[in-house]
Protein backbone atom coordinates (compact mmCIF):
# COMPACT_ATOMS: atom_id res chain seq x y z
CA UNK A 1 0.00 0.00 0.00
CA UNK A 2 2.72 2.60 0.72
CA UNK A 3 4.82 1.36 -1.83
CA UNK A 4 2.17 2.64 -4.20
CA UNK A 5 1.83 6.25 -2.67
CA UNK A 6 5.98 5.73 -3.01
CA UNK A 7 5.81 5.16 -6.42
CA UNK A 8 2.72 7.59 -7.78
CA UNK A 9 2.78 10.33 -4.92
CA UNK A 10 0.83 11.01 -2.22
CA UNK A 11 -3.58 10.25 -2.87
CA UNK A 12 -2.65 7.85 -5.37
CA UNK A 13 -4.62 4.72 -3.43
CA UNK A 14 -7.59 6.92 -3.40
CA UNK A 15 -7.62 7.73 -6.41
CA UNK A 16 -7.20 4.32 -7.50
CA UNK A 17 -10.03 2.83 -5.45
CA UNK A 18 -12.16 5.55 -6.93
CA UNK A 19 -11.36 4.74 -10.45
CA UNK A 20 -11.87 0.73 -9.65
CA UNK A 21 -15.34 1.54 -7.63
CA UNK A 22 -16.46 3.75 -11.21
CA UNK A 23 -15.10 0.75 -13.23
CA UNK A 24 -17.29 -1.52 -10.96
CA UNK A 25 -20.51 0.63 -11.47
CA UNK A 26 -19.81 1.29 -15.49
CA UNK A 27 -19.63 -2.72 -15.84
CA UNK A 28 -22.74 -3.04 -14.20
CA UNK A 29 -25.09 -0.79 -15.46
CA UNK A 30 -23.71 -1.54 -18.90
CA UNK A 31 -24.58 -5.26 -17.92
CA UNK A 32 -28.27 -3.69 -16.70
CA UNK A 33 -28.72 -1.94 -19.79
CA UNK A 34 -27.64 -4.42 -22.18
CA UNK A 35 -30.09 -7.01 -20.61
CA UNK A 36 -32.64 -4.80 -20.98
CA UNK A 37 -32.13 -4.03 -24.25
CA UNK A 38 -32.16 -7.74 -25.36
CA UNK A 39 -35.73 -8.30 -23.53
CA UNK A 40 -36.93 -5.11 -24.59
CA UNK A 41 -37.18 -6.54 -27.83
CA UNK A 42 -38.84 -9.41 -26.59
CA UNK A 43 -41.05 -7.54 -24.36
CA UNK A 44 -42.25 -5.68 -27.30
CA UNK A 45 -42.86 -8.52 -29.84
CA UNK A 46 -45.08 -10.07 -26.49
CA UNK A 47 -46.92 -7.27 -26.13
CA UNK A 48 -47.34 -5.97 -29.44
CA UNK A 49 -48.88 -9.68 -30.55
CA UNK A 50 -50.63 -9.55 -27.35
CA UNK A 51 -52.40 -6.63 -28.56
CA UNK A 52 -52.77 -7.89 -32.26
CA UNK A 53 -54.75 -11.04 -30.36
CA UNK A 54 -51.44 -12.92 -31.61
CA UNK A 55 -49.27 -14.87 -29.18
CA UNK A 56 -45.45 -13.28 -30.14
CA UNK A 57 -42.46 -15.56 -29.95
CA UNK A 58 -43.55 -18.83 -28.53
CA UNK A 59 -40.65 -21.42 -29.81
CA UNK A 60 -37.57 -20.76 -28.57
CA UNK A 61 -37.49 -21.66 -24.87
CA UNK A 62 -40.45 -21.11 -22.23
CA UNK A 63 -42.97 -18.98 -24.02
CA UNK A 64 -39.94 -17.87 -26.50
CA UNK A 65 -37.72 -16.37 -23.49
CA UNK A 66 -34.61 -17.02 -25.14
CA UNK A 67 -35.47 -15.85 -28.53
CA UNK A 68 -33.38 -12.71 -27.80
CA UNK A 69 -30.53 -14.70 -27.15
CA UNK A 70 -31.27 -16.73 -30.48
CA UNK A 71 -31.45 -13.33 -32.48
CA UNK A 72 -28.24 -11.63 -30.74
CA UNK A 73 -26.28 -15.49 -31.90
CA UNK A 74 -28.27 -15.04 -35.36
CA UNK A 75 -27.04 -11.61 -35.69
CA UNK A 76 -23.58 -11.75 -34.72
CA UNK A 77 -22.66 -14.78 -36.93
CA UNK A 78 -24.66 -13.09 -40.10
CA UNK A 79 -22.09 -12.17 -42.91
CA UNK A 80 -21.17 -8.42 -42.98
CA UNK A 81 -21.91 -7.30 -46.12
CA UNK A 82 -20.95 -3.83 -47.34
CA UNK A 83 -21.85 -2.37 -50.44
CA UNK A 84 -19.24 -1.87 -52.81
CA UNK A 85 -19.57 1.43 -53.55
CA UNK A 86 -19.48 2.67 -49.95
CA UNK A 87 -18.02 5.20 -48.29
CA UNK A 88 -16.22 2.41 -46.14
CA UNK A 89 -14.79 4.60 -43.20
CA UNK A 90 -17.74 6.63 -42.54
CA UNK A 91 -20.07 3.35 -43.12
CA UNK A 92 -17.85 1.62 -40.50
CA UNK A 93 -18.01 4.49 -37.94
CA UNK A 94 -21.47 5.15 -37.92
CA UNK A 95 -22.94 2.39 -35.89
CA UNK A 96 -20.39 3.37 -33.35
CA UNK A 97 -21.17 6.52 -32.88
CA UNK A 98 -24.59 5.71 -32.75
CA UNK A 99 -24.26 3.13 -29.94
CA UNK A 100 -21.61 5.33 -28.03
CA UNK A 101 -24.08 8.16 -28.19
CA UNK A 102 -27.03 6.75 -26.85
CA UNK A 103 -24.92 4.20 -24.17
CA UNK A 104 -22.57 7.95 -22.68
CA UNK A 105 -26.30 9.13 -21.98
CA UNK A 106 -26.21 6.97 -19.53
CA UNK A 107 -23.83 7.85 -17.02
CA UNK A 108 -25.40 10.76 -16.05
CA UNK A 109 -29.10 9.18 -14.81
CA UNK A 110 -29.70 8.77 -11.19
CA UNK A 111 -30.71 5.09 -10.26
CA UNK A 112 -31.33 5.47 -7.06
CA UNK A 113 -29.95 8.22 -4.38
CA UNK A 114 -26.51 7.89 -4.97
CA UNK A 115 -25.93 5.95 -7.41
CA UNK A 116 -24.91 7.25 -10.53
CA UNK A 117 -22.21 7.32 -12.70
CA UNK A 118 -21.09 10.67 -13.21
CA UNK A 119 -22.81 13.24 -11.07
CA UNK A 120 -22.13 16.10 -13.47
CA UNK A 121 -23.74 19.79 -13.09
CA UNK A 122 -24.91 20.02 -16.43
CA UNK A 123 -26.34 16.48 -16.65
CA UNK A 124 -29.54 17.14 -18.86
CA UNK A 125 -27.81 19.31 -21.03
CA UNK A 126 -25.48 16.27 -21.57
CA UNK A 127 -28.27 14.16 -22.69
CA UNK A 128 -29.87 16.45 -24.57
CA UNK A 129 -26.14 16.83 -26.44
CA UNK A 130 -25.68 13.07 -26.81
CA UNK A 131 -29.05 12.59 -28.16
CA UNK A 132 -28.26 14.96 -31.06
CA UNK A 133 -24.40 13.75 -31.67
CA UNK A 134 -26.56 10.23 -32.02
CA UNK A 135 -28.45 11.57 -35.24
CA UNK A 136 -24.97 11.89 -36.41
CA UNK A 137 -24.80 8.16 -36.57
CA UNK A 138 -27.83 7.78 -38.39
CA UNK A 139 -27.02 10.81 -40.90
CA UNK A 140 -23.63 9.03 -41.67
CA UNK A 141 -25.34 5.44 -41.74
CA UNK A 142 -27.50 6.51 -44.56
CA UNK A 143 -25.10 8.71 -46.48
CA UNK A 144 -21.97 5.99 -46.08
CA UNK A 145 -24.25 3.55 -47.74
CA UNK A 146 -24.93 5.02 -51.05
CA UNK A 147 -27.92 4.16 -51.17
CA UNK A 148 -31.31 6.18 -51.82
CA UNK A 149 -33.37 4.12 -49.48
CA UNK A 150 -30.68 5.05 -47.30
CA UNK A 151 -30.03 8.61 -47.95
CA UNK A 152 -33.73 9.69 -47.97
CA UNK A 153 -34.03 7.69 -44.53
CA UNK A 154 -31.11 9.62 -43.26
CA UNK A 155 -32.32 12.64 -44.53
CA UNK A 156 -35.59 11.75 -43.10
CA UNK A 157 -34.23 11.23 -39.83
CA UNK A 158 -31.94 14.45 -39.70
CA UNK A 159 -34.67 17.03 -40.40
CA UNK A 160 -37.13 15.19 -37.95
CA UNK A 161 -34.32 15.11 -34.80
CA UNK A 162 -33.57 18.84 -35.67
CA UNK A 163 -37.03 19.92 -34.94
CA UNK A 164 -38.69 17.46 -32.18
CA UNK A 165 -34.53 18.04 -30.62
CA UNK A 166 -36.16 22.24 -29.76
CA UNK A 167 -39.62 21.07 -28.69
CA UNK A 168 -37.84 18.29 -26.78
CA UNK A 169 -35.44 20.69 -25.21
CA UNK A 170 -37.86 23.62 -24.34
CA UNK A 171 -39.88 20.79 -22.50
CA UNK A 172 -37.27 20.19 -20.06
CA UNK A 173 -36.89 24.19 -19.28
CA UNK A 174 -39.82 24.18 -17.30
CA UNK A 175 -38.38 21.40 -15.10
CA UNK A 176 -34.73 23.05 -14.73
CA UNK A 177 -37.36 26.27 -13.64
CA UNK A 178 -38.72 24.71 -10.74
CA UNK A 179 -35.83 22.73 -9.65
CA UNK A 180 -33.21 25.47 -10.31
CA UNK A 181 -30.73 22.82 -11.07
CA UNK A 182 -29.50 20.86 -14.26
CA UNK A 183 -28.20 17.97 -11.94
CA UNK A 184 -30.50 15.05 -12.30
CA UNK A 185 -30.04 14.23 -8.63
CA UNK A 186 -30.61 17.62 -7.95
CA UNK A 187 -34.00 17.73 -10.09
CA UNK A 188 -35.32 14.12 -8.71
CA UNK A 189 -34.48 15.77 -4.94
CA UNK A 190 -36.54 18.81 -5.79
CA UNK A 191 -39.54 16.77 -6.53
CA UNK A 192 -39.69 16.00 -2.70
CA UNK A 193 -42.16 18.22 -1.41
CA UNK A 194 -45.31 17.75 -4.45
CA UNK A 195 -47.71 15.25 -4.53
CA UNK A 196 -46.37 11.84 -5.04
CA UNK A 197 -42.85 13.42 -5.45
CA UNK A 198 -43.36 13.88 -8.73
CA UNK A 199 -42.85 17.53 -10.94
CA UNK A 200 -46.44 16.29 -12.93
CA UNK A 201 -48.36 17.23 -10.34
CA UNK A 202 -46.21 20.21 -8.98
CA UNK A 203 -48.55 22.27 -6.99
CA UNK A 204 -49.02 24.92 -5.93
CA UNK A 205 -46.28 25.50 -8.85
CA UNK A 206 -47.80 25.20 -12.59
CA UNK A 207 -47.72 21.28 -12.55
CA UNK A 208 -45.55 19.64 -15.61
CA UNK A 209 -48.23 17.86 -17.38
CA UNK A 210 -48.08 19.70 -20.79
CA UNK A 211 -44.52 19.50 -20.66
CA UNK A 212 -44.68 15.72 -19.85
CA UNK A 213 -46.76 15.79 -23.10
CA UNK A 214 -44.59 17.69 -24.99
CA UNK A 215 -41.51 15.40 -23.94
CA UNK A 216 -43.02 12.49 -24.21
CA UNK A 217 -44.15 13.19 -27.59
CA UNK A 218 -40.82 14.50 -28.82
CA UNK A 219 -38.97 11.55 -27.44
CA UNK A 220 -41.06 9.32 -29.60
CA UNK A 221 -40.31 11.28 -32.20
CA UNK A 222 -35.90 11.39 -31.39
CA UNK A 223 -35.88 7.91 -31.18
CA UNK A 224 -37.56 6.86 -34.46
CA UNK A 225 -40.48 4.97 -32.66
CA UNK A 226 -44.17 4.48 -34.22
CA UNK A 227 -45.87 6.83 -34.80
CA UNK A 228 -43.07 8.63 -35.83
CA UNK A 229 -40.89 6.08 -37.20
CA UNK A 230 -40.42 7.95 -40.99
CA UNK A 231 -36.84 7.64 -41.24
CA UNK A 232 -37.52 3.35 -41.47
CA UNK A 233 -40.59 3.43 -43.12
CA UNK A 234 -40.83 -0.12 -44.14
CA UNK A 235 -43.14 0.32 -46.78
CA UNK A 236 -41.60 3.47 -48.73
CA UNK A 237 -37.64 2.70 -47.57
CA UNK A 238 -37.34 -0.59 -46.97
CA UNK A 239 -35.54 -0.11 -43.39
CA UNK A 240 -34.38 3.66 -43.72
CA UNK A 241 -30.71 4.61 -42.63
CA UNK A 242 -29.83 1.31 -42.24
CA UNK A 243 -31.46 -0.59 -45.10
CA UNK A 244 -27.50 -1.31 -46.37
CA UNK A 245 -26.24 -2.51 -42.80
CA UNK A 246 -26.36 -6.25 -41.74
CA UNK A 247 -24.80 -8.31 -39.03
CA UNK A 248 -23.63 -6.86 -36.21
CA UNK A 249 -23.43 -3.58 -37.78
CA UNK A 250 -27.36 -3.63 -38.00
CA UNK A 251 -27.21 -4.96 -34.84
CA UNK A 252 -25.65 -2.06 -33.38
CA UNK A 253 -27.88 0.45 -34.96
CA UNK A 254 -30.55 -1.69 -33.52
CA UNK A 255 -28.94 -1.74 -29.95
CA UNK A 256 -28.58 2.37 -30.34
CA UNK A 257 -32.52 2.79 -30.86
CA UNK A 258 -33.59 0.48 -28.10
CA UNK A 259 -30.95 1.97 -25.67
CA UNK A 260 -32.16 5.69 -26.87
CA UNK A 261 -35.91 4.48 -25.82
CA UNK A 262 -34.63 3.17 -22.30
CA UNK A 263 -32.56 6.84 -22.05
CA UNK A 264 -35.92 8.58 -22.91
CA UNK A 265 -37.42 6.69 -19.92
CA UNK A 266 -35.24 7.10 -17.96
CA UNK A 267 -34.88 11.02 -18.72
CA UNK A 268 -39.06 11.27 -18.27
CA UNK A 269 -38.83 9.29 -15.13
CA UNK A 270 -36.18 11.07 -13.37
CA UNK A 271 -37.62 14.48 -14.33
CA UNK A 272 -41.25 14.26 -14.57
CA UNK A 273 -41.87 10.91 -12.58
CA UNK A 274 -39.17 11.66 -9.57
CA UNK A 275 -36.88 8.97 -10.00
CA UNK A 276 -36.36 7.03 -7.09
CA UNK A 277 -38.80 7.81 -4.74
CA UNK A 278 -41.89 6.40 -3.86
CA UNK A 279 -45.07 8.10 -4.78
CA UNK A 280 -47.12 5.92 -2.28
CA UNK A 281 -45.23 5.63 1.20
CA UNK A 282 -44.82 1.28 1.40
CA UNK A 283 -42.08 0.28 3.41
CA UNK A 284 -39.45 -2.03 2.46
CA UNK A 285 -39.63 -1.30 -1.26
CA UNK A 286 -36.36 -0.42 -2.51
CA UNK A 287 -35.92 2.89 -4.04
CA UNK A 288 -34.46 0.68 -7.36
CA UNK A 289 -37.56 -0.75 -7.61
CA UNK A 290 -39.67 2.71 -7.96
CA UNK A 291 -37.17 3.70 -10.72
CA UNK A 292 -37.43 0.58 -12.62
CA UNK A 293 -40.91 0.10 -12.80
CA UNK A 294 -41.35 3.73 -13.68
CA UNK A 295 -39.16 3.49 -16.31
CA UNK A 296 -40.90 -0.09 -17.44
CA UNK A 297 -44.28 1.82 -17.70
CA UNK A 298 -42.80 4.38 -20.37
CA UNK A 299 -41.24 1.68 -22.47
CA UNK A 300 -44.63 -0.41 -21.92
CA UNK A 301 -46.14 2.97 -23.15
CA UNK A 302 -44.07 3.01 -26.28
CA UNK A 303 -44.92 -0.41 -27.10
CA UNK A 304 -48.64 0.52 -26.49
CA UNK A 305 -48.58 3.58 -29.06
CA UNK A 306 -46.86 1.46 -31.41
CA UNK A 307 -49.64 -1.09 -31.12
CA UNK A 308 -52.39 1.46 -31.73
CA UNK A 309 -51.59 4.17 -33.91
CA UNK A 310 -50.57 4.18 -37.21
CA UNK A 311 -47.72 5.95 -38.62
CA UNK A 312 -47.73 9.89 -39.32
CA UNK A 313 -47.41 11.70 -43.04
CA UNK A 314 -44.14 13.27 -43.12
CA UNK A 315 -45.60 17.00 -43.51
CA UNK A 316 -48.56 16.25 -40.84
CA UNK A 317 -45.30 14.82 -38.61
CA UNK A 318 -43.35 18.34 -39.57
CA UNK A 319 -46.34 20.59 -38.97
CA UNK A 320 -46.92 18.61 -35.41
CA UNK A 321 -43.58 19.57 -34.35
CA UNK A 322 -43.35 23.17 -35.18
CA UNK A 323 -46.60 24.31 -35.03
CA UNK A 324 -48.32 22.56 -32.19
CA UNK A 325 -45.12 21.17 -29.61
CA UNK A 326 -43.15 24.17 -30.17
CA UNK A 327 -45.83 26.77 -29.16
CA UNK A 328 -47.18 24.50 -26.46
CA UNK A 329 -43.37 24.31 -24.52
CA UNK A 330 -42.87 27.76 -24.83
CA UNK A 331 -46.06 28.62 -23.44
CA UNK A 332 -45.63 25.86 -20.76
CA UNK A 333 -41.74 27.82 -20.01
CA UNK A 334 -43.99 31.50 -19.84
CA UNK A 335 -46.71 29.87 -16.94
CA UNK A 336 -44.50 27.88 -15.30
CA UNK A 337 -41.96 30.88 -15.09
CA UNK A 338 -45.33 33.74 -14.22
CA UNK A 339 -46.89 31.41 -11.71
CA UNK A 340 -43.22 31.04 -9.88
CA UNK A 341 -42.81 34.63 -9.81
CA UNK A 342 -46.09 35.19 -8.48
CA UNK A 343 -45.58 32.41 -5.46
CA UNK B 1 -64.69 24.27 -35.29
CA UNK B 2 -67.49 23.61 -32.31
CA UNK B 3 -66.03 23.36 -28.60
CA UNK B 4 -66.90 19.70 -28.51
CA UNK B 5 -64.63 19.35 -31.11
CA UNK B 6 -61.49 21.48 -29.75
CA UNK B 7 -61.90 19.50 -26.36
CA UNK B 8 -61.56 16.14 -28.62
CA UNK B 9 -58.78 17.54 -30.12
CA UNK B 10 -56.68 18.69 -27.59
CA UNK B 11 -57.33 15.57 -25.22
CA UNK B 12 -56.95 13.12 -28.29
CA UNK B 13 -59.84 11.29 -27.19
CA UNK B 14 -59.80 8.89 -30.63
CA UNK B 15 -56.38 8.05 -29.55
CA UNK B 16 -57.30 7.22 -26.26
CA UNK B 17 -60.28 4.77 -27.57
CA UNK B 18 -57.85 3.37 -29.58
CA UNK B 19 -55.47 2.40 -26.46
CA UNK B 20 -58.07 1.43 -24.33
CA UNK B 21 -59.01 -1.23 -27.07
CA UNK B 22 -55.34 -2.57 -27.78
CA UNK B 23 -55.27 -2.46 -23.58
CA UNK B 24 -58.52 -4.69 -23.38
CA UNK B 25 -57.05 -6.71 -26.42
CA UNK B 26 -53.65 -7.38 -24.62
CA UNK B 27 -56.22 -9.30 -21.86
CA UNK B 28 -58.02 -11.46 -24.16
CA UNK B 29 -57.00 -14.93 -25.72
CA UNK B 30 -54.47 -15.02 -28.17
CA UNK B 31 -56.36 -16.54 -31.58
CA UNK B 32 -52.88 -17.84 -32.66
CA UNK B 33 -53.02 -21.73 -33.38
CA UNK B 34 -49.68 -23.01 -32.91
CA UNK B 35 -49.79 -25.33 -35.22
CA UNK B 36 -46.93 -28.43 -35.31
CA UNK B 37 -47.83 -28.78 -31.61
CA UNK B 38 -51.94 -28.23 -32.01
CA UNK B 39 -53.58 -29.60 -34.83
CA UNK B 40 -56.34 -28.79 -36.46
CA UNK B 41 -58.86 -31.96 -37.56
CA UNK B 42 -60.01 -31.95 -41.24
CA UNK B 43 -63.47 -31.03 -41.29
CA UNK B 44 -65.67 -33.65 -43.39
CA UNK B 45 -65.30 -33.53 -46.70
CA UNK B 46 -62.08 -32.27 -46.39
CA UNK B 47 -60.06 -32.84 -50.25
CA UNK B 48 -56.57 -33.63 -48.59
CA UNK B 49 -54.30 -36.63 -50.31
CA UNK B 50 -55.62 -39.33 -52.98
CA UNK B 51 -56.33 -42.58 -52.36
CA UNK B 52 -57.91 -45.73 -54.25
CA UNK B 53 -60.36 -47.29 -52.50
CA UNK B 54 -60.43 -51.23 -51.67
CA UNK B 55 -63.67 -53.87 -52.11
CA UNK B 56 -64.85 -54.46 -48.89
CA UNK B 57 -65.36 -58.14 -49.88
CA UNK B 58 -62.12 -58.65 -51.83
CA UNK B 59 -59.61 -56.42 -50.66
CA UNK B 60 -59.26 -55.36 -54.14
CA UNK B 61 -59.35 -52.11 -55.70
CA UNK B 62 -63.03 -51.14 -56.69
CA UNK B 63 -61.54 -49.21 -59.73
CA UNK B 64 -62.67 -50.92 -63.12
CA UNK B 65 -60.32 -48.68 -65.14
CA UNK B 66 -62.99 -46.86 -66.89
CA UNK B 67 -61.02 -43.56 -67.22
CA UNK B 68 -63.96 -41.57 -66.25
CA UNK B 69 -61.97 -39.58 -63.54
CA UNK B 70 -58.72 -39.15 -66.09
CA UNK B 71 -61.32 -37.90 -68.45
CA UNK B 72 -62.65 -35.32 -66.17
CA UNK B 73 -59.34 -34.24 -64.22
CA UNK B 74 -58.93 -30.73 -65.41
CA UNK B 75 -55.34 -30.77 -64.87
CA UNK B 76 -54.78 -34.21 -66.37
CA UNK B 77 -52.77 -35.73 -63.75
CA UNK B 78 -54.61 -39.04 -63.63
CA UNK B 79 -53.36 -42.12 -66.29
CA UNK B 80 -54.52 -45.47 -66.15
CA UNK B 81 -53.01 -48.19 -68.22
CA UNK B 82 -55.64 -51.36 -68.04
CA UNK B 83 -55.07 -54.99 -69.90
CA UNK B 84 -55.92 -58.44 -70.63
CA UNK B 85 -55.96 -60.58 -68.30
CA UNK B 86 -55.48 -64.67 -68.85
CA UNK B 87 -59.50 -65.01 -68.59
CA UNK B 88 -60.07 -61.80 -70.52
CA UNK B 89 -61.17 -59.70 -67.75
CA UNK B 90 -60.05 -56.12 -67.98
CA UNK B 91 -57.43 -55.89 -65.32
CA UNK B 92 -56.07 -52.31 -64.49
CA UNK B 93 -52.32 -52.58 -64.43
CA UNK B 94 -51.10 -49.10 -63.33
CA UNK B 95 -53.17 -46.07 -61.65
CA UNK B 96 -51.14 -43.29 -61.01
CA UNK B 97 -51.86 -39.88 -59.51
CA UNK B 98 -49.26 -36.65 -60.06
CA UNK B 99 -50.09 -35.40 -56.84
CA UNK B 100 -48.10 -32.16 -57.50
CA UNK B 101 -50.15 -30.97 -60.25
CA UNK B 102 -53.69 -31.83 -58.96
CA UNK B 103 -55.71 -29.26 -58.27
CA UNK B 104 -57.94 -31.30 -55.54
CA UNK B 105 -61.34 -29.99 -57.33
CA UNK B 106 -62.47 -33.63 -56.44
CA UNK B 107 -64.09 -34.34 -59.90
CA UNK B 108 -62.42 -37.63 -60.34
CA UNK B 109 -64.37 -38.62 -56.63
CA UNK B 110 -67.52 -37.44 -58.47
CA UNK B 111 -67.36 -38.84 -61.66
CA UNK B 112 -66.25 -42.28 -60.06
CA UNK B 113 -69.48 -44.64 -61.00
CA UNK B 114 -68.06 -47.10 -57.95
CA UNK B 115 -66.36 -44.91 -56.06
CA UNK B 116 -63.13 -46.20 -56.20
CA UNK B 117 -60.71 -43.10 -55.71
CA UNK B 118 -61.25 -40.99 -52.79
CA UNK B 119 -59.51 -37.89 -51.09
CA UNK B 120 -58.57 -38.52 -47.75
CA UNK B 121 -58.45 -35.94 -44.71
CA UNK B 122 -54.71 -36.02 -44.83
CA UNK B 123 -52.87 -33.33 -45.28
CA UNK B 124 -49.38 -33.18 -43.69
CA UNK B 125 -47.20 -34.55 -46.80
CA UNK B 126 -44.80 -32.66 -47.90
CA UNK B 127 -41.51 -34.12 -48.86
CA UNK B 128 -37.87 -33.60 -50.51
CA UNK B 129 -38.17 -35.23 -53.88
CA UNK B 130 -41.10 -35.30 -56.59
CA UNK B 131 -40.79 -39.20 -56.67
CA UNK B 132 -42.79 -39.18 -53.77
CA UNK B 133 -45.20 -37.34 -55.26
CA UNK B 134 -46.00 -39.47 -57.98
CA UNK B 135 -48.64 -41.83 -56.58
CA UNK B 136 -48.55 -45.39 -58.05
CA UNK B 137 -51.49 -48.01 -57.43
CA UNK B 138 -49.75 -49.59 -54.72
CA UNK B 139 -49.15 -46.34 -53.03
CA UNK B 140 -52.88 -44.89 -53.23
CA UNK B 141 -53.92 -48.11 -51.90
CA UNK B 142 -51.75 -47.73 -48.82
CA UNK B 143 -52.82 -44.18 -48.48
CA UNK B 144 -56.76 -45.74 -48.13
CA UNK B 145 -55.07 -48.44 -45.80
CA UNK B 146 -53.45 -45.65 -43.65
CA UNK B 147 -55.97 -42.75 -43.56
CA UNK B 148 -58.91 -43.52 -45.10
CA UNK B 149 -60.28 -46.63 -43.44
CA UNK B 150 -63.56 -48.62 -44.14
CA UNK B 151 -65.91 -46.68 -41.24
CA UNK B 152 -64.56 -43.54 -42.15
CA UNK B 153 -64.90 -44.44 -46.11
CA UNK B 154 -68.44 -45.22 -45.79
CA UNK B 155 -69.57 -42.01 -44.04
CA UNK B 156 -67.32 -39.96 -46.47
CA UNK B 157 -69.05 -41.27 -49.28
CA UNK B 158 -72.34 -41.49 -48.38
CA UNK B 159 -72.29 -37.95 -46.97
CA UNK B 160 -69.99 -35.71 -49.58
CA UNK B 161 -69.69 -38.08 -52.83
CA UNK B 162 -72.85 -40.42 -53.39
CA UNK B 163 -71.37 -42.91 -56.29
CA UNK B 164 -72.71 -42.38 -59.27
CA UNK B 165 -74.04 -46.09 -59.73
CA UNK B 166 -76.37 -45.23 -56.58
CA UNK B 167 -78.18 -43.39 -58.39
CA UNK B 168 -78.71 -45.97 -61.55
CA UNK B 169 -79.10 -49.11 -59.07
CA UNK B 170 -82.19 -50.66 -59.69
CA UNK B 171 -84.28 -51.01 -57.27
CA UNK B 172 -84.30 -53.94 -55.15
CA UNK B 173 -88.56 -54.89 -55.47
CA UNK B 174 -88.11 -54.63 -59.38
CA UNK B 175 -88.11 -57.61 -61.34
CA UNK B 176 -84.98 -57.78 -63.77
CA UNK B 177 -82.20 -60.47 -64.92
CA UNK B 178 -79.75 -60.80 -61.83
CA UNK B 179 -77.00 -63.12 -63.44
CA UNK B 180 -77.32 -66.59 -63.14
CA UNK B 181 -77.47 -67.57 -59.94
CA UNK B 182 -78.77 -64.21 -57.67
CA UNK B 183 -77.81 -64.76 -53.90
Amino acid sequence: MNLLEQIFGPGSLDLLLTMALMLLKIVVVIGALMLHVTYATYFERKTIGHMQVTMGPMTTGWHGLLQPIADFIKLFFKEDIIPAEADKPVFFVAPIIAVFAAMASIAVIPFFDGFVIANINIGLLFILAMSSLGSYGVIMGGWAANSKYSFLGGLRSSAQVVSYEISMGLSLVGIMMLSGSLNVTEIVKAQEPYPFHMFLFSFPNFPQVIAFFVFIVSAFAETNRTPFDLPEAESELVAGYFTEYSGMRFGLFFVAEYIGMIIMACIATTCFLGGWSAPIPIPFVPPLFWFIIKVYFIIFLYYWIRATVPRYRYDHLMSLGWKVLIPLALANIIITGIVKVIL
Amino acid sequence: MTVKKLVKTIFMTEILKGMALTLKMMFTHAVTRQYPKEKHPAMPGFRGLHALTRNAETGEARCVGCGLCAAVCPSQCIKIYTADSPDHKKIVERYEIEVLRCVYCGFCVEACPYAAVALTEHYEYSDYTREAFYMTKDKLLSNYDKYMGREKDQEYFARFWHPTSDDYRTPEDQPVFRGRNPQ
